[in-house]
């Protein structure tokens, strides 16, 4: 057996290879017993999501305090992401060396979790714009923007970002996760960094267009191509079999589709047009401290991430409590090639005694496995010299990597035959997923190899504004469609950067008697008045309540609404299918005894939480 | 697909228990694998195969990287919850769905309380334990384990219907005026006569309670008796239900009874315990029946503590928990009717050791070296007196190490050393005693209560089964529990009954008692994370959880921040590592003055009821109730 090892981040580096043995050797040991992948694994001071796929196993840890729910969330948008930009995974293992997947992992993985608050952590959800201190007419803009880009029939759908965040979106949540990776790393000052295959560069670095192949899932793309709703304009759809589960999703992105919006009753009506295509973020005013709080300040802005991972005391500052949780996080990823791996035949094998001394899975184990594998002598032969290189390359990749950032490889390059899957189980997997309708698609989908679809995402960026189109791939090739896109939005986005370079933030209102935080299920967002950055003990009970309070809907389908309360803080929770929303009543509780009490003020909370979130566009009747 | 197992670090399986379903599935697993005309291997030989790799890893992850796995699950929900306790590794399984997580962690704990109680604190030594948990003759540890495993049936059985075991607590019967004449009955002429007559043989009956099924009629401690812990309580009873099943209906139960004339006196019969409780499981078929309930006890059983008893008028042995460390008692079951069991606790006698032997376990449990370096003065174990010297020179000398984590091994050693000087004293002393109540004595002391409760008898099987009605519209059920001392009142929920509870029968109770036990299941998860107020909104009804404090006179205390416990740490309860009385110690340090009394609340409503009316119900609802609870124990 072979294995390709990553182990990103905060790991020290004689910890990795037997953490990455001893788990995946138990997940293929548990997994053997029950005839189930591992999903999620938990330590004393640490818990792992867990991914296993044919021979491929991803587990990605975190401290113990982020929900169950949250952890499986982002190690499955992690290997979506991955997909999204590199394709099928065995190909980009054979295509790319160790030292540029490592990179691309942690940078998939800053992505998903740099900047932003605990609680965006909590719910995965997008960071948006702050709308409250926006003209409703820019949204508005941004969203005729993407509507004119549209014009041109080999434009699937777009999202218009300023300074990583979404002003604008045509694309389900997922979807617009995944674009935002390589607007963050293309909104750098250092363009020789294109480590996305990016082929075409155009303009000064202030108004710049790329392009980059990515890769849809079925779904995705068939979302992008034909929509629910008809639109007259394009004729080459073709009508494969619809996804209802997924189709509410974009019909919130259709310019046919009422705008439902929380907010669009900022709007003033005598301007509203017809209906946008916004899916603006829905925040509301009072995150006004939002803005100041964890927008990044200009030269965060303006680190790549790819710098970020060189100096990583950039995302991960010790004195930052937001970023508490992304220093507990490390991924690592295990390749495995089954010639060898058969825990139950190792053992059966030593019998017994043998391999209990040895503990299972050692890594000498692994690497005599190897080269007893049977494979043919070109890839033998590959992944022995890989082995031989191994050191050098660890050493040069420490070099190029903070110290906290170590990436370890080992790296074989064998190809054996996919298993396959049984049809009930995948049968059940599907009638899961109908069930419990995520925003991320399942990596099952995104690890069927074969069923990626490349298509190209075009970005026009001016400053810190960003036009991002998902086009087809005829789009490069074709001159006039390029130029017609380019020319028909230039102007505007110029107009729309210099107008959102030029709002103001606002000075922040006092902070509010009271905390809260509303997650759109639908839209992906998060409105909240927590400060990123500054955490008072208030917040933090918040935070932590709002944990204990989302896992417990996430794994209760039936349950409405909560109350909870120690002596110091008493938090609401409340959630229909399409929203989750968190409320706490600052200030020193009325001193009680915790017995039942009709006049206890905790009981009011849902009542307050109803009249205060009104003006934050949070209707909770 | 359940399973239990204990494993030591060098991956050797020192008890498990499975049911068919897991049984057949490694059976399967195996049979794909073996050649064709090769033999399956025997189950235990599977079972150790297939966690082997496991048990070898945790062992690793705990020795360098200072971690260890507490869950896996899978993709298809199965759960697998490991624990170390000491030296021993306990992992549980579930592929059904029937437990979550936390029930598993719980099982372990019960199950490491069993042992406690078996065992005593040979449990604290991994090897002992080993010596005690896996005989070398066979016979033997089929017998071991088999009682094991119906002790952990027992559990699951009594946690999944019985509401005392799902907030471990113990329910008491609600009738003020024949409990007290029954503690009255059990002081001044049971416990008094026993303890005065000359056939007691050196045994001397510190507790004495009489149960209805799982409930709690009266209950008498003598007055130079220790303490009786809840969690002690609450295992006894499950020691007691595993001896003498209780029924799962009561109306046959009644009509057996009221068909038998009713005679002065009910003798039992010699030998029910085996037979019955083979009978009772053959609804649900064990997995293991190794032996038929008729084989012959050996005679040797010298060597192990577990003493199983062919003779009805032997004790079982038990240890229970005191100030130094547990302490061996003789547990008489004295079967009234079926439904109905008398339980005598009796001191064991050691003669000259008992002093010394007591300051061991001071030593073993704390520690205190001091202390065991004036008993060392007058031992006569040179093991111990070569581990303590050996403690010594690496601890204090110069050369030596100091207090580091080298020390370790030395103190490990020690433990061990100290464990088998209890084992010596205690456990294995006791067991090699014939040492018991006159047969003749343990008749009169049965004969005695039924004449007592005779009159009483039908009215107690009914009451157990309705202790306590509502009155509250809308309120569907409630659960109230004193968690000082160990107590809970709730109106009955028998959906297997074939008589009517208050809740009715059938699918609706079925749904509601899955609610009741997952109300409790999520307020002790709150409660873990320092949540003392829950309500929750939840389909059609609306659930609340009140934990408070309060003084002896009633008046409520100011609630405190309760610490939040680590998710690997053990679950909430009284049965398992006492969370309770830890809480009930924390709070304490802030209210030296009075005695602090801790309350709990568990209500289900409809959810149509204003909220209002239900918060108002429930402030009622603890008022009303906290009479009842008054009713000393004495």
């Amino acid at each position: 057996m072979s294995m390709t090892v990553f182990v990103l981040l905060q790991t020290p580096i004689d910890q990795q290879e037997l953490l990455c043995g001893q788990l995946a050797g138990v997940c293929r040991c548990v997994s053997e017993l029950s005839s189930s992948p591992v999903r999620l694994l938990h330590l004393r001071k640490s818990k792992y999501a867990v991914r296993m796929k044919d021979k491929f196993l991803w587990a990605l840890s975190c401290v113990v305090d982020i929900p169950d729910v949250s952890v499986c969330d982002l190690l499955d948008q992690l290997i979506a992401l991955f997909c999204f930009y590199n394709g099928p995974v065995r190909q980009s293992y054979q295509l790319y060396s160790k030292q540029e997947l490592a990179l691309r992992w942690a940078r998939y993985l800053c992505h998903l979790q740099g900047g932003s608050t605990e609680l965006h952590h909590i719910f995965s959800c997008l960071r948006t714009i702050d709308s409250t201190h926006i003209d409703p007419l820019l949204l508005l803009k941004a969203a005729l923007i993407l509507q004119a880009c549209q014009r041109c029939p080999l434009v699937l759908a777009g999202c218009i970002l300023y300074r990583g965040r979404v002003v604008s979106t045509q694309m389900p949540p997922a979807l617009t996760v995944k674009v935002m990776v390589y607007e963050t790393q293309t909104y750098s000052q250092d363009f020789q960094v294109t480590a996305n295959g990016l082929s075409s560069l155009v303009g000064s670095p202030f108004s710049s267009t790329a392009t980059t192949q990515v890769f849809l899932m079925p779904t995705e793309l068939h979302m992008l191509r034909c929509p629910p709703v008809d639109r007259a304009c394009r004729s080459h759809c073709n009508q494969p079999p619809c996804q209802p589960s997924r189709s509410r999703l974009l019909s919130r992105t259709l310019s046919d589709t009422p705008t439902t919006d929380t907010d669009s009753s900022s709007l003033d009506p005598t301007h509203c047009p017809p209906p946008s295509y916004k899916t603006v973020p829905s925040s509301p005013r009072s995150s006004l401290s939002d803005e100041l709080c964890f927008s990044p300040s200009p030269s965060r802005v303006n680190t790549p991430i790819h710098s970020n991972l060189m100096n990583q005391s950039e995302y991960f500052t010790p004195d930052s409590h937001v970023h508490s949780t992304s220093n507990g996080t490390n991924l690592c990823a295990v390749e495995e090639h089954l010639a060898g791996l058969n825990i139950k035949q190792d053992i059966d094998a030593n019998s017994g005694s043998e391999t209990k001394s040895n503990g299972l899975n050692s890594d000498q184990d692994i690497q005599s496995e190897e080269i007893k594998a049977p494979a043919n002598g070109y890839e033998q032969s590959n992944c022995l010299d890989n082995h031989s290189d191994l050191d050098s390359q660890i050493k040069s990749e420490e070099n190029k990597l903070d110290a906290n950032n170590h990436v370890t490889n080992k790296n074989g390059n064998g190809e054996t035959e996919e298993e396959a899957k049984t049809k009930s189980k995948q049968i059940n997997r599907k009638l899961k997923e109908k069930n419990e309708p995520t925003n991320t698609p399942s990596p099952h989908e995104t690890l069927e190899d074969t069923s990626l679809v490349p298509l190209v995402l075009y970005q026009h960026r001016v400053k810190g504004l960003v036009l991002a189109l998902l086009v087809e791939p005829e789009f490069i090739t074709d001159h006039s469609a390029r130029e017609e896109v380019h020319h028909s939005s230039l102007a505007s986005l110029n107009g729309l950067e210099a107008h959102l370079r030029n709002t103001s933030p606002g000075t922040p209102g006092p902070p509010g008697p009271y905390t809260f935080a509303h997650y759109d299920c639908i839209q992906n967002t998060l409105t909240t008045n927590v400060c990123g950055r500054s955490v008072g003990p208030q917040d933090q009970a918040f935070v932590k309540a709002t944990k204990l309070v989302h896992s417990h809907f996430s794994r209760l389908d039936t349950l409405q609404e909560a109350i909870v309360r120690n002596a110091s803080s008493a938090v609401y929770g409340t959630r229909t299918t399409a929203q989750e929303t968190y409320f706490l009543q600052q200030g020193t509780p009325v001193r009680n005894s915790g017995s039942p009490d009709p006049q206890d003020s905790a009981f009011s909370l849902p009542r307050k939480a109803r009249l205060r979130l009104l003006k934050h566009g949070v209707n909770l009747l | 697909m359940k399973c239990l197992l204990l494993a030591n670090e060098s991956a050797e399986v020192l008890f498990y228990w499975t049911d068919t379903e897991f049984e057949q599935r490694v059976q399967e697993q195996y049979g794909v694998s073996q050649e064709e005309g090769e033999r399956l291997p025997a189950f235990e030989d599977s079972i150790n195969t297939l966690f082997a790799p496991i048990i070898i890893s945790c062992s690793t992850m705990v020795d360098r990287l200072g971690d260890n796995y507490t869950s896996f699950s899978t993709e298809n929900n199965h759960i697998y919850v490991l624990h170390q306790f000491e030296e021993c590794l306990y992992i549980a399984v579930n592929g059904d769905g029937d437990e979550t997580e936390e029930d598993l962690k719980r099982k372990i704990f019960v199950m490491k309380k069993l042992t406690e109680i078996m065992f005593g604190m040979v449990t604290f030594s991994g090897a002992l334990l080993r010596k005690e948990l896996r005989p070398q003759d066979t016979e033997q540890r089929n017998r071991l384990w088999k009682k094991l495993r119906s002790l952990l049936e027992t559990y699951s059985r009594l946690r999944e219907n019985d509401q005392s075991f799902l907030v471990e607590a113990v329910e008491r019967l609600i009738h003020p005026t024949l409990c007290e004449q029954c503690i009255e009955f059990l002081e001044r002429r049971l416990v008094q006569q026993i303890n005065s007559n000359m056939d007691r043989m050196g045994e001397e009956v510190l507790h004495a309670f009489i149960l209805v099924h799982t409930k709690l009629l009266a209950f008498y401690s003598s007055r130079n008796a220790s303490n009786l812990y809840s969690s002690d309580l609450l295992a006894l009873i499950i020691l007691v239900q595993d001896l003498y099943p209780s029924k799962i209906n009561l109306d046959e139960t009644s009509e057996l009874e009221s068909s038998s004339v009713p005679e002065v006196f009910y003798t039992p019969e010699p030998s029910p315990p085996e037979r019955e409780s083979v009978r009772q499981r053959g609804d649900s078929p064990p997995v293991f029946q190794f032996v038929d309930p008729d084989v012959q006890m050996a005679e040797d059983s010298l060597q192990t503590l577990e003493a199983p008893t062919p003779d009805p008028s032997a004790p079982s042995r038990v240890f229970l928990e005191s100030k130094e460390c547990p302490m061996p008692h003789s547990m008489y079951c004295l079967p009234l009717w079926p439904g109905i069991t008398l339980v005598l606790l009796t001191k064991v006698f050691f003669y000259y050791k008992t002093s010394k032997a007591k300051t061991i376990c001071t030593v073993s449990m704390s520690y205190l070296f001091i202390y065991l370096f004036i008993y060392l003065k007058s031992t006569f174990t040179s093991q111990l007196q070569n581990a303590w010297t050996d403690f010594k020179n690496k601890a204090f000398s110069r050369s030596g190490s100091g207090f580091t984590r080298d020390l370790l091994p030395s103190c490990r050693n020690m433990k061990t050393q100290l464990c088998g000087v209890y084992r010596q004293f205690f456990a294995a002393e006791c067991m090699g005693s014939s040492q018991r109540l006159a047969p003749h004595l343990q008749e009169r002391a049965l004969s005695m209560v039924q004449e007592k409760l005779m009159d009483w008898k039908d009215f107690l099987l009914v009451k157990s089964k309705r202790n306590i009605t509502m009155e509250f519209p809308g309120l569907i059920h409630f659960i109230y529990v004193d968690r000082s001392n160990g107590q809970m009142i709730a109106p009955s929920l028998n959906v297997t009954d074939r008589t009517v509870s208050e809740l009715g029968k059938g699918p609706l109770a079925d749904f509601i008692k899955k609610k009741v036990w997952s109300l409790v299941a999520t307020a002790q998860r709150y409660l873990q994370k320092g949540y003392a107020t829950v309500t929750l909104r939840d389909g059609d009804y609306f659930y609340c959880y009140f934990l408070w404090f309060e003084n002896e006179t009633g008046y409520k205390l100011e609630v405190i921040d309760i610490p939040s416990s680590p998710d690997d740490g053990a679950p909430v309860g009284m049965l398992t590592c006492d969370y309770y009385r830890k809480l009930l110690r924390y709070y304490s340090k802030k209210h030296q003055n009075e005695v602090v009394k801790c309350y709990e609340l568990f209500t289900v409503h409809l959810g149509v009821i204003p909220n209002e009316y239900i918060l108002q119900h429930c402030s009622q609802l603890a008022r009303k109730l906290w009479e009842p609870t008054r009713i000393p124990l004495l």
